[in-house]
């Protein structure tokens, strides 16, 4: 028995504090027991929040596809060279305390130095915070001039990217040189000895290989954060890799489809924030392929042949609206643009205006080419026949304004047929002025002339303009005068369209409706079997019909004013259109070249739009805007012989 | 009674000390008698090899007449072989040094050749290195690609005055740049913790999606110029198999490696003729 047994037995005041230990330990054990039986989840998951941390990284975007198959957007390897700064803690740990050494020295000698009046303790104190950031930016720069020697190069890293990169995302690597070349990639693989913290990071870069080819349909994508709104909101600190952001084109419009799936990794990091262990990962996977609508080979055409000039190219299989070729000049090479867009590529292509996508961002005038939907307002109204005629004498006065025609000394008589061919816009101005602003107003409407086409491309431009009286009375608050159903009936005036509207136009009419659904998606057979456009059958008579043909086949024939665009063995119908457009501070010509074939069995429509860059140049839309439609017909032909009409190559 | 403790406990404290010792030594001091321990081993493994050349000449000394004859006439044959071939290796380098004469190309990059005796192996599942018979007085300089005829070997990681050793291939620590041959982009080749038994074997990584390797068909991995350590083109091994890495674009895969390459007795040193022009091209 020991003292304290005896005690126990007998003195009431340790029997007091027995009971009060006693109900002490109860309670601790009885707290223990709730805490690690019972609300052991609340603590887990305190845990966790303290120790792991998640590692977001997106997958490659999906590669985008011509209708052939050929690769218009894919995914290139994009090589940097970086370190995990957990490994470092030991040579910042060294530099540091050399630092600190070699500042205390400075120090005491400034302080010797310093008369013994004006002494102050607080000059033999170092600024700790600065120096640790010193040491740090010491160690790191001497990786980058590492890697220098192999590659070259000569960069250095900024103290306030190193800041940032320890405040904000510590777990990922750094990135020391980004954008290394194949050559300086394999260099590093093979002269930095394995152990070396540096390590050859692989991602993903945007690559195009036809360069600047339907640069701005493709579109580029942006590196940016991630949406807050897909990073799981269950307490766990999560870093996260750049993920690229469709900007423009395709890009944009499909960003969902293209994007791939983001991998996981969840880590134990030490009280630090270091990484310790990898406890999950999941394997980011490559966004969906996109098929475009697209032939590289007619876009190539189309390239090609616009050349150094500012205008717009397209092409649209006429039955299913698919858009073969579509193209903008000036334009810019994507690649240039891949990984990051550099502040001069983008002041150089600012300065050029290539930025602007002409086919469906800007609208013009569409010149004589509207004299096709005047036409056939006329028709519908009848107030022209196949056998209307007009004697052109060169001018045409309405009211106290003379209006001119194309030809100084006049077409002479004309039908409708013959006006189409020679543009003439005596017969226009009259039959115009005939049938009124409502008349060729509404049948521009009905051709959907006054609404965005809905092409799968952002920013197409809602500055379209049909003119109607209200449309004036409202806009520039003044009446609607004859003059202005003489320039409308011309497709002068207000009019305004885009090239990408004109050929949808061109496309209609050769099928014989009034709407025609552009996309920029390849469809299957079943998908374009059971195409909608939307619109309804143009309505006109089959004598009708055959005088607008006739004048449309004309335009491309021996005498018609596109009668550049002439191709052996193939019937092309057209118009071709010149207008007066307000441009880069000046006016400028406008030319215009807009057709489809074969006559007989329409496949392809075409519009051609070339900006005149200057005063001094005098555009015409059947020696400037031809040839380029031209070029697109003869490679429709070498790509799809047998829908041309001509025998298949052996 | 703590006499005996003492004695327990003195060669616990003898090892003590000496850690002690050894960890205040400074680097420069542990690396001078590192280096020296390296030169002070190396003759005994120099003398081991002309002894072992010396065995191997008195048994092939026991050979008969006949056999020597017909091994005379094997080498001659061979000889023949291998002076056709040095002819054929010349006209084939003006012919190549006419093209890019033509095309205005950039020389390749030029090799000297040392050819070294194989003196040590240092194999085990962590680290993969030879001992060859030449060092600092030929001039091997450190970072040299060596080879056989059977592709690449290695490295070279340390020169010594006599000895150098050769990081290889299969080592973990050994990593270059690749491609698959007639393919120019660059992978990378590194070697792997090998198994006891079996053929050696390396990994691949960073290939493209698009680079497709079967059982059936295996790719020949080859080295690159690109690095600026191997001239482009020798062997490395086959790649049967590539899978999906962890970046979710580009595969990985293994490499099998020649089986030769942890028996071979003789190997050559490339030593550049001039250093890396790192504004040129083409290393």
């Amino acid at each position: 028995m020991s003292g304290y047994d005896v005690h126990r037995g007998e003195n009431p005041r340790i029997l007091f504090f027995f009971w009060i230990v006693m109900g002490a330990s109860l309670t601790l054990v009885l707290g223990l027991g709730w805490r690690q039986l019972v609300a052991y989840q609340k603590y887990e998951e305190i845990e966790k929040r303290q120790t792991e941390r998640r590692v977001l990284k997106p997958g490659p975007r999906g590669d985008i596809y011509d209708r052939k198959g050929n690769l218009l957007v894919g995914n290139r390897p994009h090589y940097s060279a970086v370190v995990y700064l957990d490994d470092l803690r030991r040579e910042f740990r060294t530099e540091y305390s050399q630092i600190i050494r070699a500042e205390r020295e400075r120090l005491n000698q400034i302080y010797e130095l310093t008369p013994e009046d004006e002494r102050e303790d607080s000059q033999l104190r170092p600024n700790y915070n600065d120096l640790q950031w010193r040491a740090r930016q010491n160690v790191i720069q001497r990786y980058v001039d590492q890697i220098n020697l192999v590659t070259g190069r000569d960069d250095t890293l900024s103290t306030r990217k190193i800041i940032r990169h320890f405040n904000e995302q510590l777990l990922l690597p750094l990135p020391l040189v980004e954008d290394l070349s194949a050559d300086e990639y394999a260099r590093l693989i093979e002269q930095v000895p394995v152990q070396s913290p540096i390590k050859v990071h692989t991602d993903t870069a945007r690559y195009y290989p036809y360069g600047v080819a339907a640069a701005h349909t493709l579109g580029y994508v942006q590196n940016v954060n991630p949406d807050p709104d897909e990073i799981p909101d269950d307490g766990i600190k999560t870093f996260t890799f750049k993920t690229k952001l469709g900007k423009t084109g395709l890009e944009r419009s499909f960003d969902t489809l293209l994007s791939g799936q983001t991998g996981t990794e969840i880590w134990r990091v030490d009280p630090l924030g270091f990484q310790d262990t990898l406890l999950e990962i999941e394997t980011p996977k490559q966004g969906e392929d996109l098929i475009a609508s697209i032939d590289i080979d007619l876009q190539l055409a189309a390239e090609t042949a616009l050349g150094d000039r500012t205008g717009a190219a397209v092409a649209l299989d006429i039955h299913s609206g698919e858009v073969l070729a579509i193209a903008s000049h000036p334009s810019y090479d994507l690649n240039d643009l891949s990984p990051f867009i550099p502040r001069a590529t983008f002041d150089e292509i600012n300065e050029r205006g290539a930025w602007l996508n002409r086919t469906l961002q800007l609208s013009y005038p569409p010149g004589s080419t509207f004299k096709l939907l005047t036409a056939i307002a006329g028709m519908r109204h009848g107030t022209i026949t196949p056998e209307l005629e007009h004697d052109c004498q060169g001018v045409y006065r309405v009211g106290n304004r003379i209006f001119r025609c194309n030809a100084r000394y006049g077409h002479g008589v004309v039908n409708v047929a013959a006006s189409i061919e020679s543009s003439c816009n005596v017969y226009f101005y009259a039959e115009g002025l005939r049938m009124g602003i409502d008349v060729i107003s509404d049948e521009a409407k009905r051709f959907g002339l006054d609404q965005k086409t809905g092409i799968e491309v952002p920013f197409e431009t809602s500055r379209l303009v049909v003119p109607s009286k209200a449309w004036k009375r409202e806009q520039i608050g003044a009446g609607w005068v004859p003059g202005d159903t003489a320039n409308t009936a011309i497709g002068q005036g207000f009019l305004l369209v885009t090239p990408l509207q004109m050929a949808t136009v061109m496309a209609s009419i050769a099928r014989g409706e009034t709407r025609t659904q552009p996309t920029l998606r390849a469809l299957t057979n079943e998908e374009s079997s059971r195409i909608d456009h939307g619109g309804e059958p143009i309505g006109l008579t089959p004598q009708q019909h055959a005088a607008m043909w006739e004048g449309m086949e004309r335009v491309v024939g021996q005498d018609g004013t596109g009668r550049l665009v002439q191709i052996d063995g193939l019937r092309i119908g057209g118009k071709t259109g010149t207008a007066d457009f307000r441009a880069h501070g000046k006016n400028v010509n406008l030319a215009w070249f807009v057709g489809f074939a074969p006559v007989d069995n329409p496949q392809i429509a075409v519009a051609v739009m070339v900006e005149g860059t200057s005063a001094s140049e005098r555009y015409h839309g059947g020696s400037t805007a031809g040839p380029v439609a031209k070029d697109i017909f003869l490679e429709f032909i070498q790509q799809y012989p047998e829908r041309a009409g001509f025998a298949a190559a052996e | 009674m703590a006499n005996i403790r003492l004695e327990k406990i003195k060669p616990l404290v003898a090892l003590g000390v000496f850690l002690v010792a050894w960890w205040v030594v400074p680097t420069t001091v542990k690396s001078f008698l590192r280096v020296n321990f390296s030169e002070f081993q190396a003759p005994a493994w120099v003398a081991t090899s002309y002894l072992d050349d010396l065995e191997g000449f008195w048994a092939r000394r026991s050979h008969s007449k006949v056999e020597l004859i017909e091994a005379g006439r094997e080498v001659a044959r061979a000889k023949s072989l291998y002076q056709f071939n040095a002819q054929r290796k010349e006209t084939l380098e003006n012919e190549i040094q006419r093209l890019e004469a033509i095309l205005n190309l950039p020389s390749r990059r030029e090799f000297r050749y040392e050819v070294a005796r194989v003196v040590r192996r240092d194999l085990n599942a962590w680290w993969q290195q030879i001992i060859i018979r030449k060092g600092k007085d030929y001039d091997i300089p450190e970072g040299a690609a060596v080879v056989f005829s059977g592709g690449v070997v290695g490295r070279v990681v340390e020169v010594n005055a006599f000895t150098s050793r050769v990081e290889l291939v299969t080592s973990p620590n050994f990593r270059m740049a690749a491609n698959f041959e007639g393919d120019e982009r660059p992978v990378v080749y590194q070697g792997v913790v090998q198994g006891g038994l079996g053929a050696p074997i390396g990994s691949v990584r960073d290939a493209p999606q698009d680079v497709v390797a079967s059982t059936q068909f295996p790719l020949k991995l080859v080295s690159t110029r690109l690095g600026g350590t191997f001239p482009p083109g020798l062997m490395i091994g086959r790649v049967s198999w590539l899978e999906p890495g962890s970046t979710g674009i580009f595969q990985a895969g293994q490499v099998e490696l020649d089986t030769s390459l942890l028996g071979l007795r003789e190997v050559a040193v490339l030593i550049p003729l001039y250093p890396i022009d790192f504004d040129s091209h083409a290393p």
